[in-house]
């Protein structure tokens, strides 16, 4: 008792780490982040891309509470990479990653039922655990009564009612996690009955000495059962896998299942738990999530309510952000002016003016963009909707080979294709979710905006189509819809040649509509924003200045007597940048683009956005954003030194739009591509593939729009 | 004219099941696909690989277990465990139910 006590009292001045895990949709990230607050860290487990969302708050004896939010799962049966992160940073096996001293298991107090299969699994862990009541107003609200002391006796922990969204409950959550470690740990124990106790007792004792602690080892010894094979770190462990089918055909010899074992043991205590401490006042009728389905779900409404609002994310994301975008656009260019102004003529003012401002002016201005778009997701993802999605387009991701799950992902990609990517590890099957990540990039994200805002700002004009849309709104959806369509006929050519298998059946828990959270939405865009300008702080930015450099090198004697213009030009002509244009421009010449787009092109593989801010030094814009009107007008004056005419028409801007739906030009999403499909040699040869796959179908389809455009006259003005 | 009117507005998967069309009482064993919305059953049996067994039975469809199709006009739409679960009608060709009686 005394060494007890004395190791509660020391701990309680030191750091906590607590692990909160739960079903998907349970509220356990607005627990999360009203426990945190804005003090959260965003990064990945190692070796794999699972994100890893760690925050701390301050506890009232000294020292932090470092709580890690697992990502949401049913089970810890381990069939896909977020279950096996989340059992294995429980069982103190992720690297880098502390075994927790605190589980907090946040369970829906609407579906307890089914939230007490992965709450047993955890519990059954043996680690200080306490649960997390959440929704208990929603639950009372629906009529359910839950004995939170009957529940505290029958699962032996602390159980604490909370309402994430009001804050109802946290302190006494709080408390909870500080008493927890100087409680024993809980020990769940499912009547299995004696000879399957028996059956288990070789695989408990070989887990046991794998370095399992007792209770751990018997939770996994009952899941081994279920799962087709173990994890791959177990199926290391000298003599595991042949003690899992040792005991299978032991527990057969018992009569019972082996593969039903756990699932049957885990409802009869949960169906035992749930008759002792949760009564129903009435019975579960039709639902507000039932009507709303009648209508989302509808063969005929559903599609089109999904196109609509398809449509609407597209319309906002280029409506909405065009003030916002103006005034950053205003306030760089005024700092930029200023710059221009207060200094003297030389390199230094040419570095600081075209190159560090003029590349932050081309990324900072498509923040609002990036924010909406990923609020708006955030919207969907949190109201419940894009699970709807999944199942309202499993047939037509089926017919191509994909499972309805890969539509989240995709949609993703029109954000960005890198939370996009990784986001695919929601899709168990490896032949689906490298299928999908091959053709991921082909959605057009954020980052192709600002090549289609410029091109189309200067290239298309702003007529009515049927008296109602917007031409230009319309050339923009077009190139959302080309790029999504190829995605699916690749999927289908993927599916049948490389990745040739069986696809995966649906099988997807609709969460109730809910309304979303504010503050987990605002804190989500947030963390997007941040991980966007910290890539184009970096990146983008120093390819700015590399751009910049190399268009002033070597320096050309230019005649004193040429206007400004024509002398920017020859310098620039001359320069190592106007070298690799020309050495490009054979391979672009064909699709109607001269050496000035190659070299666009050729540093746009560094990301996308690169390619407007080339444009832009190209043609001594400071200010090179897609929405200034300064580069637009430029583009438009270009002459063709070799006719005399428009360097650039409407068809040429289509060509190159199109050659941008298709091809890879961003070295995040072949990096990312590359750690998704398994690192290293594995991982660079799907990358390679899917680089070289996308600029072969750039080329080509660029190619047949400049043959079809000239075949009918389009290429004239 | 209805049978098009009913295909368009996703009520034919309902009409297409025997049970709907009462031809004939619940069956003693059948495909939890032939279930129309509204009939609720016990499963008896999954036939799917083991990947998805485990899966569906971590969700609560276990054999013995009570579930309720509330739609099916994108695959099926279950109630499990209080809780809405969608499978595809491959899946739901593969799980075998006993239908109760309304």
């Amino acid at each position: 008792m005394t060494s007890l006590a004395s190791r509660t009292s020391a701990a309680a001045t030191s750091d906590l780490r607590v692990a909160l895990i739960g079903n998907p949709n349970t509220g356990k990230s607005t627990l999360f982040n009203a426990l945190t607050g804005l003090r959260q860290k965003v990064g990945n487990y190692a070796g794999v891309t699972v994100e890893r969302v760690e925050g701390r708050y301050k506890r009232a004896t000294g020292g932090q509470v470092v709580l890690v939010d697992l990502p949401g799962t049913y089970s810890l049966t381990a069939l896909s990479p977020d279950e096996e992160i989340a059992l294995a940073v429980l069982l103190g096996q992720e690297a880098d990653v502390p075994r927790p001293d605190v589980v907090v298991i946040i369970a829906d107090a609407l579906h307890l039922e089914r939230n007490l299969f992965l709450a047993s699994q955890v519990i059954g862990l043996g680690l200080p655990t306490v649960l997390a009541l959440n929704q208990f107003d929603a639950a009372e609200d629906a009529g359910i009564s839950i004995d939170v002391p009957a529940l505290i006796a029958a699962l032996g922990v602390a159980v604490i009612p909370t309402v994430a969204t009001r804050g109802d409950g946290l302190d006494a959550l709080r408390r909870a996690i500080e008493q927890a470690p100087g409680f024993p740990p809980a020990d769940l124990r499912l009547p299995l009955g004696e000879p399957i106790e028996a059956a288990l007792a070789p695989l408990v004792a070989k887990l046991e000495a794998s370095g399992l602690e007792s209770p751990a080892a018997h939770m996994q010894a009952l899941r081994l059962l279920a799962v087709p094979s173990p994890e791959p770190h177990l199926r290391v462990v000298p003599g595991v896998p042949e003690a899992v089918e040792a005991t299978r055909t032991a527990v057969a010899a018992a009569g019972r299942d082996p593969y039903r074992l756990e699932a049957e043991v885990r409802y009869a205590w949960i169906d035992e738990v749930v008759r002792g401490a949760v009564a129903r006042q009435r019975p579960a009728g039709r639902t507000v999530s039932d009507r709303l389905d009648a209508v989302l779900l509808h063969r005929v409404w559903g599609p089109l309510v999904f196109l609509v609002l398809l449509a609407l994310v597209f319309q906002a994301v280029f409506t909405w952000a065009t003030p916002l975008m103006d005034g950053i656009d205003a306030a760089v260019s005024g700092v930029g002016n200023w710059v221009a102004g207060a200094m003297p003529e030389g390199l230094l003012r040419g570095l600081l003016v075209e190159g560090v401002i003029g590349g932050a002016a081309s990324v900072l201005v498509f923040l609002p963009q990036i924010a909406i778009l990923f609020l708006l997701l955030g919207i969907l993802e949190d109201s419940g909707y894009m699970a709807r999605a999944a199942l309202l387009m499993d047939r037509l991701m089926r017919a191509v080979g994909l499972p309805g799950r890969s539509v989240i992902p995709l949609i993703s990609g029109y954000a960005c294709a890198v939370p996009a990517i990784m986001s695919t590890r929601t899709i168990a099957d490896p032949k689906d979710r490298l299928a999908t990540i091959m053709v991921l990039p082909l959605t057009s994200c954020s980052a192709r905006l600002p090549v289609y805002t410029l091109l189309i700002g200067a290239f298309v004009p702003a007529t009515l189509v049927g008296g109602v849309l917007d031409l230009r709104g319309v050339t923009l959806f077009s190139m959302y819809a080309i790029g999504t369509v190829m995605a699916l006929a690749m999927a289908w050519v993927f599916r049948r040649t490389l990745l040739r298998g069986p696809v995966r059946p649906l099988i997807l828990e609709l969460p109730p509509y809910r309304l979303p959270h504010p503050k987990g939405l605002l804190l989500a865009v947030w963390h997007r924003v941040q991980l966007f300008l910290r890539r184009a702080g970096t990146v983008i930015l120093a390819l700015s200045v590399v751009l910049w450099a190399l268009a002033t090198w070597p320096r050309t004697d230019v005649s004193p007597d040429l206007p400004p213009a024509a002398a920017a030009e020859a310098q620039l002509e001359g320069s190592a940048l106007g070298h690799i244009g020309k050495a490009i421009e054979p391979l672009v010449r064909p699709l109607g683009f001269d050496w000035k787009i190659g070299v666009s092109i050729a540093a746009s593989f560094a990301a996308r956005e690169v390619f407007v801010t080339t444009m832009g030094t190209i043609y001594g814009v400071s200010d090179p954003d897609a929405e200034s009107g300064s580069l637009r007008d430029a583009l438009r004056a270009a002459r063709d030194p070799a006719t005399g005419g428009p360097a650039y028409t409407t068809l040429t801007a289509v060509g190159l739009m199109v050659f941008y739906v298709f091809a890879l030009m961003c070295m995040s999403t072949l990096a990312i591509t590359l750690r998704e499909t398994g690192g290293g040699a594995v991982g660079a040869r799907w990358a390679a593939i899917q680089f070289a796959y996308m600029l072969v179908l750039a080329w080509v389809s660029a190619y047949v729009v400049r043959l079809v455009g000239l075949a009918n006259g389009w290429g004239l003005g | 004219m209805r049978t098009l009117l009913n295909r368009i507005t996703g009520r034919s998967a309902a009409l297409a099941t025997p049970l709907a069309r009462g031809e004939a009482g619940p069956c003693a064993e059948c495909a939890l696909v032939t279930c129309r919305a509204g009939v609720r059953s016990v499963v008896v049996a999954l036939r799917c690989d083991a990947p998805e067994a485990c899966r569906l039975r971590t969700l609560g469809l276990i054999e013995g277990a009570p579930v309720t199709v509330v739609d099916c006009r994108h695959g099926l739409l279950l109630e499990v465990r209080g809780a809405r679960v969608a499978i595809s009608a491959a899946i739901a060709r593969l799980v075998n139910v006993r239908p109760l009686a309304a």
